[in-house]
């Protein structure tokens, strides 16, 4: 073991101790905070919407939508047969001391039909990435993690795209599709914006913009096919609405310690509610919004360990409350199993890439080059590392 | 010597992780409608690929499992979650294979192997026409017979029972009675265990 556990040991110590503080610190400032949520609620809109305009640009407040912001939304029934289709990816980035440049994304879907009876379809859908398109962005460098990322997210919407367009039989022998099907709910496990062309530098890259053309497309078609798109963020981070919140009562900026929306609806949300729905406030939104994809999220208090997650939506979801309730109540359902949902963790083990699969690859691509004439060596550098990072042979 | 002949049907039910002269275990995740049955034959490489180990499968368990263990602990889990992990999600499965034979590229012997497959070496399950082959001869039976702490009486019998299922119909029944014999002449010493392989047999024939 290269690690001096001595050595990290007080330091360790050291963070819990600081979580603790800020736990406190915490504590403290929660309720003074949701006491905010209920006076800001209370505003007249045009004045919350002024005071939202006038926050420092250092926050990033969610916009109020139709739903007043302290509102909170019981569970709805769930219908008795649920088409449930999730997709995850995940990519193999280009390494330099490979034998060869090349980067993958492997895309895992699953298609349940919830009441139904009959297993899931699943699949797994491997692209190897080896061409000089592929492999330089529009600027001639060599192709960034980010626009890797942003083709895997795209990747992903697109096979939830095929689900819903493609005919689907089951494997096992019975009725087509078309006789048990039901209302289709459709999960990604991330938000909803194109992360990569959020980045105000990154979208007016023409690759960029070509994978979030690819991916606008994508939620066109899931529109329009009378699906519930929703992505799945357990255990949320943001604190748009903290930051709302905080603007409405001339606090932006906040006293420390920052909290997240999480603490915030962890103590407002009663167990499968959900919150307000809320307008991402993120500047790429208003690209998605001009192509009718405007996304919103709200919180949901799912039941399970975790508690509160954030939902992202299209604004074609929100505005359909038959959509929405489906969005909350197979989200929750899905819940019941596994903490997050179900579909969810089984798209995301069918696209997991392991060590493992990693080191077959490598064998693979490495037979290949010398069958071609090619040295298949690794660099000199990798091999070290394989000498001195395999610390076990056998490891099925 | 020639190379093993590869038989196309040959299915990948694991690889290696533990293994002897004797016997070897191997592991791998895989869906249910895929997995080997007890009593079945299988082969895996030693001697860097100069000779293939014969297995009879002896044991076949699921090994546990984070998520099966999750959805188990959780209310009653929905039919299609329950088919999804039966059928559908590869299961990690571990198999154990007791040493009948080899075969050293010129063919069967019926003797322990020279050596043991290597660690992680590919398990194939024997397909019908090289479960022909190798069951042509009963020479293997000693060496099940003789394998300590094996349900060896059961295993027999659904060795049998699939070896005379890889023969077209008509040569069945002629090999279920070829093998009774074969086991009464070596287990004479011990007419229970007689009387108990031969009523499973009959069974399978449903007399």
């Amino acid at each position: 073991m290269s690690l001096d556990l001595r050595q990290v040991l007080p330091q360790v110590e050291s963070l819990g101790q600081e979580a603790a503080r800020r736990a406190a610190a915490a504590s403290i400032r929660l309720p003074r905070l949701a006491q905010l949520l209920l006076d800001a609620a209370r505003l007249d809109r045009s004045e919350l919407e002024h005071r939202l305009a006038a926050a420092p640009a250092t926050a990033h407040p969610a916009w109020p939508t139709d739903e007043a912001i302290d509102a909170s939304f019981p569970l709805p029934a769930h219908p008795p047969r649920l088409r449930l289709l999730a997709a995850d990816g995940s990519q193999v980035y280009p390494d330099r001391h490979a034998a060869a440049f090349f980067y993958m994304v492997n895309i895992g879907s699953i298609d349940l039909l919830q009441g139904s009876g009959r297993p899931p379809q699943t699949a797994t859908h491997s692209n190897l990435h080896f061409d000089d398109e592929d492999l330089r962005d529009t600027r001639g460098l060599p192709v960034d993690t980010h626009l890797i990322n942003a083709r895997r997210d795209a990747a992903e919407l697109k096979e939830l795209a095929r689900l819903v367009e493609g005919p689907v039989l089951s494997e096992v022998e019975g009725p087509v599709l078309s006789e048990v099907e039901g209302p289709t709910l459709a999960l990604l496990d991330n938000g909803l914006l194109l992360w990569a062309a959020s980045q105000e530098q990154k979208a007016a890259r023409p690759d960029v913009q070509r994978v979030l053309d690819e991916y606008l497309a994508a939620l066109d078609v899931l529109r329009d096919s009378g699906a519930a798109l929703a992505g799945y963020i357990s255990r949320p981070r943001g604190a748009n609405v903290v930051d709302l919140v905080e603007a409405a009562a001339a606090e932006a900026g906040g006293t420390p310690p920052r909290l997240t929306d999480r603490l915030l609806f962890g103590r407002h949300l009663q167990a499968h509610m959900r919150s307000a729905r809320f307008r991402h406030p993120a500047r790429i939104n208003d690209e998605f919004a001009a192509r009718g994809h405007e996304i919103q999220f709200f919180y949901l208090h799912t039941g399970a360990q975790d508690g509160i997650a954030r939902v992202e939506i299209p604004h074609w979801v929100a505005a359909d409350a038959a959509r929405m309730a489906m969005v909350h109540a197979g989200i929750v359902e899905q819940c019941r199993l596994t903490g997050v949902p179900y579909p969810l963790v089984r798209a995301h083990e069918l696209a997991l890439v392991g060590q493992d699969d990693r080191r077959a690859l490598d064998g693979l691509v490495q037979a290949a080059l010398i069958r071609h004439g090619i040295s298949g060596l690794a660099s000199q550098k990798a091999q070290t590392k394989r000498w001195t990072g395999r610390r076990r042979r056998h490891q099925l | 010597m020639t190379p093993f002949p590869a038989a196309p049907e040959s299915r990948l039910i694991g690889r290696v992780t533990r293994c002897s002269i004797q016997g070897f275990v191997g592991g791998i995740r895989m869906t249910e409608p895929d997995m080997p049955a007890f009593g079945a034959l299988c082969r895996a490489p030693a001697q860097g690929g100069r000779s293939q180990v014969i297995g009879l499968i002896y044991e076949i368990s699921i090994e546990d499992d984070d998520l099966a263990r999750q959805l188990a602990a959780s209310d009653v889990p929905q039919e299609e979650v329950r088919l999804d992990q039966q059928f559908v999600r590869p299961i990690p499965i571990e198999i154990r294979a007791l040493s009948v034979g080899f075969h050293d590229g010129d063919g069967y012997l019926y003797d322990l192997p020279p050596q043991p497959p290597n660690t992680l070496a590919d398990i194939f399950n024997l397909p019908p026409s090289e479960v022909r082959q190798f069951t042509a001869s009963l020479a293997f039976l000693p060496l099940v017979l003789a394998a300590p702490q094996l349900p060896t009486d059961s295993l027999l019998a659904a060795t049998f029972r699939l070896a005379a299922q890889a023969r077209p119909e008509s040569e069945r029944r002629a090999f279920l009675v070829s093998a009774g014999r074969e086991c009464a002449r070596l287990l004479s010493g011990d007419l229970g265990r007689v009387n108990n392989l031969v009523r499973s047999l009959q069974g399978q024939h449903g007399s």
